[in-house]
C-alpha cells in the first residue's frame, strides 16, 4: 500500500525553539491516521508543513508523491484543510466563502454542498461576522468535505462543535474513507481519535513517539485488572510484571504488562478468583503514560 | 451599590494599559506635528511684508478657504499660525478620537471580550463613560499642547487659550459622535465608516461655507470652534454650541446603549448571498471583493475633491488680477491667465496623487493583515499559489490606483466644465493626472515589497508615504537638499500641462515598480507564512 503522506526526520525551528525535531510520520493512502498530542506538541506545524504554508529546515516531506513547498498549488487541488482557528471574512457570507474556497480548489460538489450544509444546520446568507466559533468552524468543514479530495488535512477540526454536529463530523469521515481518501486527523480529544482512526500517531515535542494500530499500542501497554480472590491477594505484589496494585474492601486492582498478563491471571486463580474484571487500555492511558511522566520536568517551548 | 456607571474606573484603568504605546504615539505624534508647525510660522513669517503677502495670497485663496475654513486676523502672526495649524489640528484630533471611541466600545463589544467584562459588576453605561472620559483626556491633552506651543511661540494669550478650547471642544463633540455610531453599527467598520462620514460632512460644510462666505459655517462643528475667533474679535459663545451638541450627543449615545441588547445596534446586518458569484472564485475575484467598499469610499472622496478643485479654477485669475501680490508669489504674473490655471492644476495633480497612494498602500497591506489573521492561510490551502495570491493583491491596489486617477482626472475636468464652461478638458486633466501614476504605483510596489520581504516592518511602507507627503507638502518651502527630494518618486516626474513632457522618468519608475513587485513575490514565496 502507497502513502499519502510520508514525513522522515523532519525539523522545523522558529528561532531558538524546535518546534518539530526529526518527526517521522507515514500515513498510508485510504486510512484515517489519528494525530495526537497535546498543545504545542508540534501538530499544527507538522499539518502547516505539509500544507507548504511553512518550509521545513531539514528531513523530507513527501505528500502524495509530491514536495508540499515546491508543488503547493498544484497539490491543494488534491488536499482539503480545515484549520483548528478558523477565521473568516466577515463581510462574506458563510455560502460565499465555502463557494470560494471550492473553486479555488477546483471545484465543489453541488450534491454534497446542498447536503452539508443541511446536516450541519449551517445558514449560508449569514455573514462571517454574525457567526459564532462553531458556524465558522462548520464553514470550514463544509468546505472542505464538499471538495472530492484525495487527503483531508484537519487539525482539531472539532474543537467548537456540539456533540450532535461532533457525530455528524464522524460521519462525514466515514463517507470519505468509503469513497477511498485518507484522512490525517489532528486532535487531542482521544475519543474522537479512538472512535475514528485506524492507525495512530503520538506526537510528544516535536517528534512522533508512538505509532501504529489501536492494538499495536496497547500491546505495548498495559491492562488494567480488578479482582475479588478468597484469599488474601497481597501476594500478587510479588508476581512480575504488575504494577500500582492497590487493595480495598478485599479488591486488588492492579495494572499489568500485556506479556505477562497470563501470569498474572494464573496467580489470580490460584487464589480463587470470585469476580474478575480486566479492561484493555484506552487512549487516555496511552496517552496519560505518555505525558504523565515528565510533564512537570518539561523544558521545551510551547509551540502551537 | 451599583448604578450605572459602576466599575468606570476599571475601565479607564485597563484602557490606559492597553493603550499605553498607541496613546503616547498619537500625543507626540499629532502634537508634535501641531507644535513644530505652530513654532515655525514667525520665523517664516518675520517681516510685515511677508504677513501681508499672506493675507493677500493664502488668506484670499478659495482652496485654503475649503481646507482651513475663514480664519480671524489672518493678517497677524497670530492669525496666520492658526490658520497653519487648524487642518492638521482639527481633522488630526477628530480621527483620534474617533479610532480611540469605537476601539473601546464597538471593537470590545464585537470581539466578545467585552461580554467578559460585562459580567463582571459593570454598569450599562460604564463602558460609555470609560471611553468618553478616555477622548476628553486625549483631547485636553492635544488642546493644552497646542494652546502651550501657540504661547511658547510668542502669541497673546487669550488667543492661545481661545485656539485651545475650541479644539478641545471640537474633539469631545466628535468623540460624542462617534460614541452614537458606536451603537448605531454592529461592527466596528460600521462604526467608523459612520463617524468618519459625519468628520468628513462637517469638514466639508464648513469648508464649502467659507468658500461662499455664507452661513453654512454655522451648520458645522468645525465652523463654530474657528467662529470663537482666536486671535481676532475674540468670542466664546460658540463654544456653548459644541458643548450643547456634545450633550445632544451623550444623551442620544446613553438612550441607545440603554435600548438596545449587548452586542446589537439599530442597523441590523443584512443577509447576504447563499451563493458566491462566479467572479469571486478566483484570487483577483476575491481581494477585489475585499477592497470593494474601501475603494467605492476613495472614488468617491476623491472625485468630490476633484470636482471641487476644478469648480474653484474660475476664482484664480480674477483673484490674481484684483492682487498682484499673488502672482508674484507664485511667480506667474496676472496676465498669464492660463499659465497661472496650469500651475494650479498641476499642483492639483500632484496632490491628489500624493493622496492616492494612501489608498495603494493601504490596499496592498491586505496581505499583512490577511496573513496575520490566518486567512491566507485559508487561501493558500486551496489551489492558489503565493505568486497568484501577492499578483492578486497588487493588482487590485494597482487597478485601483489607476480607476481612482481617472476618476480624479475626469472630477477635475467637470468641475472645470461647471466653472469655466468649458467641456473640453476631459483629455487634458486625464493625461495630467496620469502623467503622476507612475509615481503612486511606486510607492504601492515599495509595499508590496516590504509585505514580501520584511513583513514585520510593514510600518516602512507608511513612512515612505509620509516622507512623500512631506517633501510635496514642504519641500519646496524648505529648500530640502536634491537628495532628500529624490526620494519621492513624484520629485522626478514632469508636471503636465505647465512643465515639457518628458516620458523617460515615468517609464523608468513603472521598471522600478516592476522590480519591487518581483522582489516582494520572491520574498513572499519563500518564507514561512505568519501563523497565528
Amino acid at each position: 500500500m502507497g502513502c499519502a503522506v510520508q514525513l522522515n526526520d523532519l525539523v522545523k525551528t522558529f528561532g531558538a525553539v524546535r518546534a518539530l525535531d526529526g518527526l517521522n510520520l507515514e500515513v498510508r493512502i485510504g486510512e484515517v491516521h489519528g494525530f495526537l498530542g497535546p498543545n504545542g506538541a508540534g501538530k499544527s506545524t507538522t499539518i502547516r508543513v505539509l500544507l507548504g504554508l511553512l518550509r521545513h529546515d531539514s528531513g523530507s516531506a513527501r505528500i502524495l508523491d509530491s514536495d508540499p513547498w515546491k508543488d503547493a498549488a498544484g497539490l491543494h487541488r488534491r488536499v482539503a484543510y480545515v484549520p483548528g482557528d478558523v477565521n473568516l471574512w466577515p463581510n462574506l457570507t458563510g455560502g460565499e466563502v465555502i463557494d470560494l474556497l471550492g473553486r479555488m480548489r477546483g471545484g465543489l460538489d453541488e450534491r454534497k454542498r446542498t447536503d452539508l450544509l443541511e446536516r450541519f444546520e449551517l445558514d449560508p446568507s449569514k455573514k462571517a461576522r454574525t457567526y459564532s466559533k462553531g458556524n465558522r468552524q462548520k464553514v470550514a468543514v463544509v468546505a472542505a468535505f464538499a471538495s472530492n479530495a484525495e487527503l483531508y488535512l484537519l487539525d482539531e477540526p472539532t474543537s467548537g462543535l456540539d456533540p450532535l454536529m461532533e457525530a455528524e463530523f464522524q460521519r462525514c469521515v466515514h463517507e470519505a474513507k468509503a469513497e477511498g481518501a485518507t484522512v490525517l486527523l489532528s486532535s487531542h480529544i482521544l475519543a474522537e481519535a479512538e472512535a475514528l482512526s485506524d492507525r495512530i500517531s503520538i506526537i510528544k515535542h516535536g517528534i512522533v513517539v508512538q505509532s501504529g494500530t489501536l492494538a499495536e499500542l496497547r500491546h505495548l501497554t498495559r491492562t488494567t485488572v480488578i479482582a475479588q480472590t478468597a484469599s488474601p491477594s497481597t501476594r500478587m505484589v510479588d508476581v512480575p510484571g504488575v504494577h500500582n496494585p492497590q487493595f480495598q474492601d478485599g479488591r486488588v486492582a492492579f495494572d499489568v504488562d500485556s506479556d505477562h498478563l497470563d501470569g498474572a491471571v494464573a496467580a489470580l486463580s490460584s487464589l480463587g478468583i470470585r469476580s474478575l474484571t480486566a479492561h484493555p487500555p484506552t487512549l487516555e492511558e496511552l496517552f496519560l503514560r505518555q505525558y504523565g511522566e515528565d510533564v512537570a520536568t518539561s523544558a521545551h517551548g510551547d509551540v502551537a | 451599590m451599583s448604578s450605572a456607571s459602576t466599575g468606570t474606573g476599571h475601565l479607564v484603568r485597563l484602557i490606559l494599559r492597553r493603550d499605553r504605546v498607541q496613546l503616547p504615539l498619537w500625543i507626540v505624534g499629532l502634537g508634535g506635528m501641531i507644535a513644530s508647525s505652530a513654532l515655525a510660522v514667525p520665523g517664516v513669517y518675520n517681516t510685515p511684508e511677508k504677513v501681508a503677502g499672506y493675507a493677500a495670497s493664502v488668506g484670499a485663496s478659495p482652496v485654503s478657504h475649503l481646507m482651513s475654513g475663514r480664519q480671524a486676523a489672518i493678517d497677524t502672526i497670530g492669525g496666520i499660525t492658526a490658520n497653519e495649524v487648524s487642518q492638521v489640528a482639527q481633522l488630526g484630533v477628530c480621527l483620534m478620537v474617533m479610532f480611540q471611541v469605537v476601539r473601546h466600545t464597538r471593537t470590545e463589544e464585537e470581539t466578545g471580550r467585552a461580554e467578559l467584562l460585562r459580567s463582571t459588576v459593570l454598569g450599562r453605561h460604564a463602558a460609555t463613560l470609560a471611553a468618553l472620559g478616555y477622548a476628553v483626556f486625549t483631547a485636553l491633552l492635544i488642546g493644552c499642547i497646542t494652546a502651550g506651543t501657540m504661547l511658547a511661540a510668542g502669541l497673546a494669550a487669550t488667543g492661545s487659550l481661545n485656539y485651545g478650547v475650541g479644539l478641545t471642544l471640537l474633539g469631545i463633540c466628535y468623540a460624542a459622535v462617534a460614541l452614537v455610531a458606536a451603537q448605531l453599527s454592529t461592527s466596528a467598520r460600521g462604526a467608523l465608516g459612520i463617524a468618519g462620514t459625519a468628520i468628513a460632512a462637517g469638514y466639508l460644510v464648513r469648508g464649502l461655507g467659507a468658500m461662499q462666505d455664507n452661513a453654512l459655517v454655522w451648520l458645522s462643528p468645525f465652523g463654530w470652534a474657528q467662529l470663537m475667533n482666536a486671535f481676532g474679535a475674540e468670542r466664546w459663545w460658540p463654544a456653548l454650541l459644541l458643548a450643547v451638541a456634545t450633550a445632544g450627543l451623550l444623551s442620544l449615545a446613553g438612550y441607545l446603549t440603554a435600548h438596545r441588547d449587548f452586542g446589537g445596534g439599530l442597523v441590523q446586518p443584512r443577509p447576504g448571498h447563499p451563493r458566491g458569484t462566479r467572479a469571486l472564485g478566483t484570487s483577483f475575484g476575491l481581494a477585489l471583493r475585499l477592497q470593494r467598499g474601501t475603494l467605492i469610499g476613495w472614488a468617491v472622496g476623491l472625485f468630490v475633491l476633484a470636482l471641487i478643485y476644478g469648480a474653484v479654477i474660475p476664482t484664480i485669475p480674477d483673484l490674481v488680477k484684483s492682487n498682484p501680490d499673488i502672482g508674484k508669489y507664485i511667480g506667474v504674473s496676472a496676465d498669464a491667465e492660463q499659465e497661472l490655471i496650469d500651475a494650479f492644476l498641476r499642483y492639483i495633480h500632484l496632490f491628489m496623487a500624493v493622496v492616492s497612494t494612501a489608498f495603494a498602500v493601504s490596499s496592498v497591506l491586505r496581505l499583512r493583515s490577511e496573513e496575520e489573521s490566518g486567512r491566507a492561510e485559508l487561501v493558500l490551502s486551496t489551489g492558489v499559489s503565493r505568486t497568484a495570491w501577492v499578483a492578486a493583491t497588487a493588482a487590485v491596489a494597482g487597478l485601483g490606483a489607476l480607476g481612482l486617477t481617472l476618476l480624479m482626472g475626469i472630477g477635475l475636468a467637470l468641475g472645470y466644465g461647471l466653472g469655466m464652461g468649458q467641456w473640453n478638458q476631459v483629455a487634458a486633466q486625464v493625461a495630467g493626472q496620469l502623467a503622476y501614476l507612475p509615481g503612486v504605483l511606486v510607492v504601492a510596489a515599495f509595499a508590496v515589497a516590504v509585505a514580501g520581504l520584511l513583513p514585520r516592518r510593514s510600518l516602512l511602507a507608511w513612512l515612505l508615504v509620509a516622507a512623500v507627503f512631506f517633501q510635496t507638502m514642504l519641500g519646496e518651502t524648505l529648500r530640502l537638499p536634491n537628495a532628500v527630494d529624490a526620494v519621492s518618486p513624484f520629485w522626478h516626474l514632469p508636471g503636465v500641462p505647465d512643465e515639457p513632457f518628458d516620458l523617460s522618468p515615468g517609464l523608468v519608475e513603472l521598471l522600478i515598480a516592476a522590480a519591487l513587485i518581483m522582489i516582494g513575490v520572491w520574498g513572499y514565496r519563500r518564507r514561512d507564512l505568519a501563523s497565528n
